[in-house]
């Protein structure tokens, strides 16, 4: 089909407001929150499930890419078009459609911002508990597609653990439920497999969330330290002594002089690093577990910590450790952030490894990370402009993520794989494991029309 | 401006941002039109590319450039502070030299710089909101020299809607007996509108001969019932007198005792102007006026001060795209519904007409009042 043709039936199906084609438009749905860059052919804004459908087997019959896009703040180049196609944004799908307060699950629109959801429940005693740093503009629709985490993830799972099910658009336009609000479904754990799968299997147009009562208490606490050693010891010890804290955050000297120069938030200037620990559950108990991480603290040479006083200060706290990526850019223009995982003892060992590789190829590289997971996020600094630093600084990206291989972590925790980590997935998968997903992908998607060219290498 | 200049002042600022998309939620524009090509990210990869030669000056980038409030907000909610305000109005200037703009801004040019008004108005008439207050004789408030300059701006001069705001604050500083003027047909536009409009250079004219009025009054000060004149004096004019916004000098008039004031017994919000917040910092001031009245109850929109959302009457949108702005006015109507206020009180003449503009059309019962006629309201 010629491309007008193209365009004109996508203007039949969801009207001619509803899809841009101009050479402005086409550029900026190239890019996300990574460094790739691509060009869509088309960008389509459904307003209903009908319309995905509509949009979908066109594209399946004409062989044209689809690409899903929440915000479009993802840190792999999820929703890049690599190979052109049409990007199905769904800024227009964002309703709440039900809060089922007695069945404790809500059902959303992928366009819902996820701050907006947790806004509106946490005003009824409810909370989504998934938190990813970008969660004000973050889309349940991409935190479904990236299976994203947060700091409160360490103890409520990441998203797959809160998703209940979904109805799903299939590769020829066909609309099926997954799953459903029971919390248990016989057969294959389908939902389980689509989350996390970047928009490659299927496009979510509906999805049932677990909802949970917010707590009762919250104790957040911010410990300074003078190493960084002392501040992972401590979240060992403290997940060794069977604490479950809500968060446990770490972030170094780098990234905290970032984040006061964006913000106030009251991070100590001259410590290596801080930890943001933060209790919650019933008030009774939450005393007595403090007074433990605190002991537990001392006996790594904590040397100081302070307690949120209040809501506010809470929350100056965590609006630094949320705007800890961009802030970084205020030191200089570009980052990459390695989304390595690692097991929590190593987690001294392996930030050692890291600064050496910063050293190595004269990069600076700012911490900031969910250390109660063990998923570092190294900050590499450079200026993408200059291509020679910027080689350089992808090199030591995938040295970083090799590091965390090699001590038996993982090469993404929350961030996916898009097409900046192709690559690196030779780094934890055999050519029999990625064959197996190929296999999956081919039955879920047999003419690739999904997403295409992200996450399994070729 | 063109490209080399544009590189030069703003290619290390968009280069910085960082596509994180933290500012999206925050731009009205982009919540109401929910495209790309509408958020502050989108405007920055567009300047972006234009400096890297991968797109090119059009009309589509001149839909995503001049749909800009200029409202701040974006900077506010960004790590890195990219100042995307700045960077469009740059492209806006870019976009007037290559012939790409909308052409009513010719028009607005032509009216301000031939008879000193955005309105096409005879500039004597700038005195007419004069007529609102009975029993005083034509041209009162007019003098050859004094302490403090009250310069009107051309909305509250010509708009009727907005004429009862310079009204309302000349009858309080009369009553306060501060010895003032205004310019009448000697007060020419401050040349915002030209900035808004990508044509700053014209604005040296305008500055030139209200610099010299002020000092052939021998003013110590200029106050400003508008934001924009305000934010403009304090950004682009020459130091001189001392520029004050309304509330802050009615903040040194209550200060000094020279108000007496009777309870009203009202629960109001406030909303805060962009131009007088967020671009120029003024946040405090305007709250003490309203708490100095007795019975006064101020309850604060869930977005206040830095986070406040634009009203949809920034950037010169409302001339450009009129719905656009209607429906960013709809979004600010809704919080400002959701404080359960009485009246909402703002302290800027474009804020009021477009909300209550706004209202009005969509038969919204909403009281609109600028804060110096609430005061006005509570003088015994
Ligand atoms: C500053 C910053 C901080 C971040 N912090 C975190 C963090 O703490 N934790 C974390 O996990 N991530 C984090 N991220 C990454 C990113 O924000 C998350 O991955 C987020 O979930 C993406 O949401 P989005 O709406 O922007 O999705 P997009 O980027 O638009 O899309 C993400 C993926 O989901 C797919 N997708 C989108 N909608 C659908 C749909 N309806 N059906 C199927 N697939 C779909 C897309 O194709 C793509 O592959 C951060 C990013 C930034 C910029
Ligand atoms: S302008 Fe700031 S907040 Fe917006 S995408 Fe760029 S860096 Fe992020
Ligand atoms: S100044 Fe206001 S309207 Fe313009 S991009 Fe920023 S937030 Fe959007």
């Amino acid at each position: 089909m010629e491309r007008e043709e193209a365009i004109r039936k996508l203007q039949e199906s969801v009207g001619e407001e509803n899809v841009l084609f101009s050479d402005v438009d086409l550029t900026l749905y190239g890019y996300d929150a990574s460094l790739e860059k691509g060009r869509a052919d088309a960008v389509v804004l459904p307003g209903s499930t009908d319309q995905v459908s509509l949009v979908v087997r066109l594209a399946y019959q004409e062989g044209i890419p689809i690409i899903a896009r929440g915000s479009g703040t993802n840190l792999s180049g999820g929703t890049v078009p690599v190979r052109g196609g049409i990007v199905l944004h769904f800024s227009r799908m964002n309703k709440i459609l039900e809060v089922d307060i007695p069945n404790r699950t809500v059902t959303v629109e992928p366009g819902v911002i996820t701050l907006d959801l947790q806004t509106m429940l946490l005003k009824q005693g409810f909370l989504y508990a998934p938190d990813p740093a970008s969660q004000k503009v973050s889309t349940l629709g991409g935190n479904v597609g990236e299976n994203s985490g947060g700091p409160h993830c360490l103890k409520y799972g990441v998203t797959t653990n809160h998703v209940l099910g979904a109805e799903v658009v299939l590769y020829d336009g066909t609309v099926t439920w997954i799953g459903g609000k029971n919390p248990d479904n016989p057969g294959y754990d389908l939902m389980g497999l689509i989350v996390g799968s970047e928009g490659t299997l299927a496009i979510a147009t509906k999805i049932i969330l677990r909802i949970i009562r917010a707590p009762e208490a919250i104790k957040t606490m911010l410990a300074i330290y003078d190493s960084i050693e002392d501040a992972s010891n401590t979240v060992s010890a403290i997940i060794a002594e069977g604490i479950v804290p809500a968060t446990l955050e770490m972030m170094d000297h780098v990234v905290m002089e970032a984040v006061e120069k964006s913000v106030q938030a009251g991070y100590p200037l001259d410590a290596a690093a801080v930890l943001i620990i933060e209790l919650d559950g019933l008030k009774d108990g939450l005393d007595r577990q403090a007074a433990k991480v605190l002991e537990i603290c001392k006996r790594h040479n904590v040397r100081e910590i302070q307690l949120a006083r209040d809501e506010a200060e809470r929350a100056r706290l965590w609006a630094g450790r949320k705007g800890a990526f961009g802030a970084v850019t205020r030191l200089r223009p570009c980052y990459m952030v390695c989304d390595g995982t690692v097991p929590r003892t190593k987690l001294p060992e392996v930030l050692n490894q890291v600064m050496e590789v910063g050293k190595k190829y004269g990069l600076l590289i700012g911490n900031v990370f969910h250390a109660g997971d063990g998923n570092l996020h190294p900050l590499i600094l450079f200026d993408e402009r200059d291509e020679a630093e910027k080689n350089t600084a992808m090199k030591a990206a995938s040295e970083i993520l090799k590091i965390c291989a090699d001590a038996g972590g993982t090469i993404s925790g929350e961030h996916g794989i898009g097409i900046e980590k192709l690559r690196e997935m030779n780094f934890i998968f055999t050519e029999d494991d990625l064959e197996t997903m190929r296999k999956i992908k081919r039955a879920m998607d047999p003419k690739d029309v999904l997403n295409p060219g992200k996450v399994i290498p070729n | 401006m063109n490209l080399v200049k544009l590189r030069k002042f703003t290619y290390e600022e968009v280069t910085r941002c960082n596509r994180c998309g933290f500012c999206l939620p925050s731009c009205p524009i982009y919540l109401v039109k929910g495209i790309e090509s509408a958020t502050p990210r989108g405007r920055n990869a567009i300047t972006r590319a234009v400096i890297e030669g991968r797109l090119q000056w059009s009309g589509e980038v001149e839909k995503s450039i001049f749909s800009c409030l200029g409202c701040g907000a974006c900077t506010a909610n960004c790590f890195p502070a990219i100042k995307t305000r700045d960077i469009v109005f740059r492209d806006r200037e870019c976009l007037v030299s290559e012939g790409i703009y909308p052409k009513i801004a010719d028009r607005l040019a032509q009216y301000i710089l031939e008879e000193g008004n955005i309105s096409n108005e005879n500039n004597e008439e700038r005195a007419e909101w004069q007529e609102l207050i009975k029993g005083i004789p034509e041209h009162y408030f007019e003098k050859e020299k004094a302490d403090v300059i009250y310069f009107v701006g051309c909305v509250a001069s010509f708009f009727p809607l907005a004429q009862k705001i310079p009204a309302s604050m000349a009858m309080v500083m009369e009553k306060a007996g501060v010895d003032f003027t205004v310019l009448g047909g000697q007060e020419w536009c401050c040349g915002y509108p030209l900035i808004g409009a990508g044509m700053p250079d014209k604005m040296d004219a305008l500055i030139k001969h209200n610099v010299e009025v002020v000092e052939r009054i021998g003013a110590t000060k200029v106050v400003f019932t508008c934001p924009s004149c305000y934010h403009t004096w304090k950004h682009f004019y020459p130091s001189g007198a001392e520029y004050l916004s309304a509330s802050e000098f009615l903040v040194e008039l209550l200060r000094e005792g020279n108000l007496e004031l009777k309870p009203l017994d009202v629960k109001v919000t406030y909303h805060d102007p962009c131009d007088l917040g967020r671009n120029t910092g003024v946040y405090e001031p305007p709250r003490k006026v309203l708490s100095s009245i007795p019975g006064v109850e101020l309850v604060e929109m869930e977005k206040n001060r830095q986070l406040t959302t634009c009203c949809g009457g920034g950037g010169n949108l409302e001339m450009v795209e009129p719905e656009l702005s209607g429906k960013v006015a709809d979004l600010k109507i809704a919080e400002i519904q959701a404080t359960g206020a009485d009246v909402v009180v703002s302290s800027c003449q474009q804020c009021l007409r477009t909300i209550a503009g706004r209202a009005r059309r969509r038969k919204i019962p909403l009281i609109v009042k600028d804060i110096t006629e609430l005061l006005a309201e509570a003088m015994v």
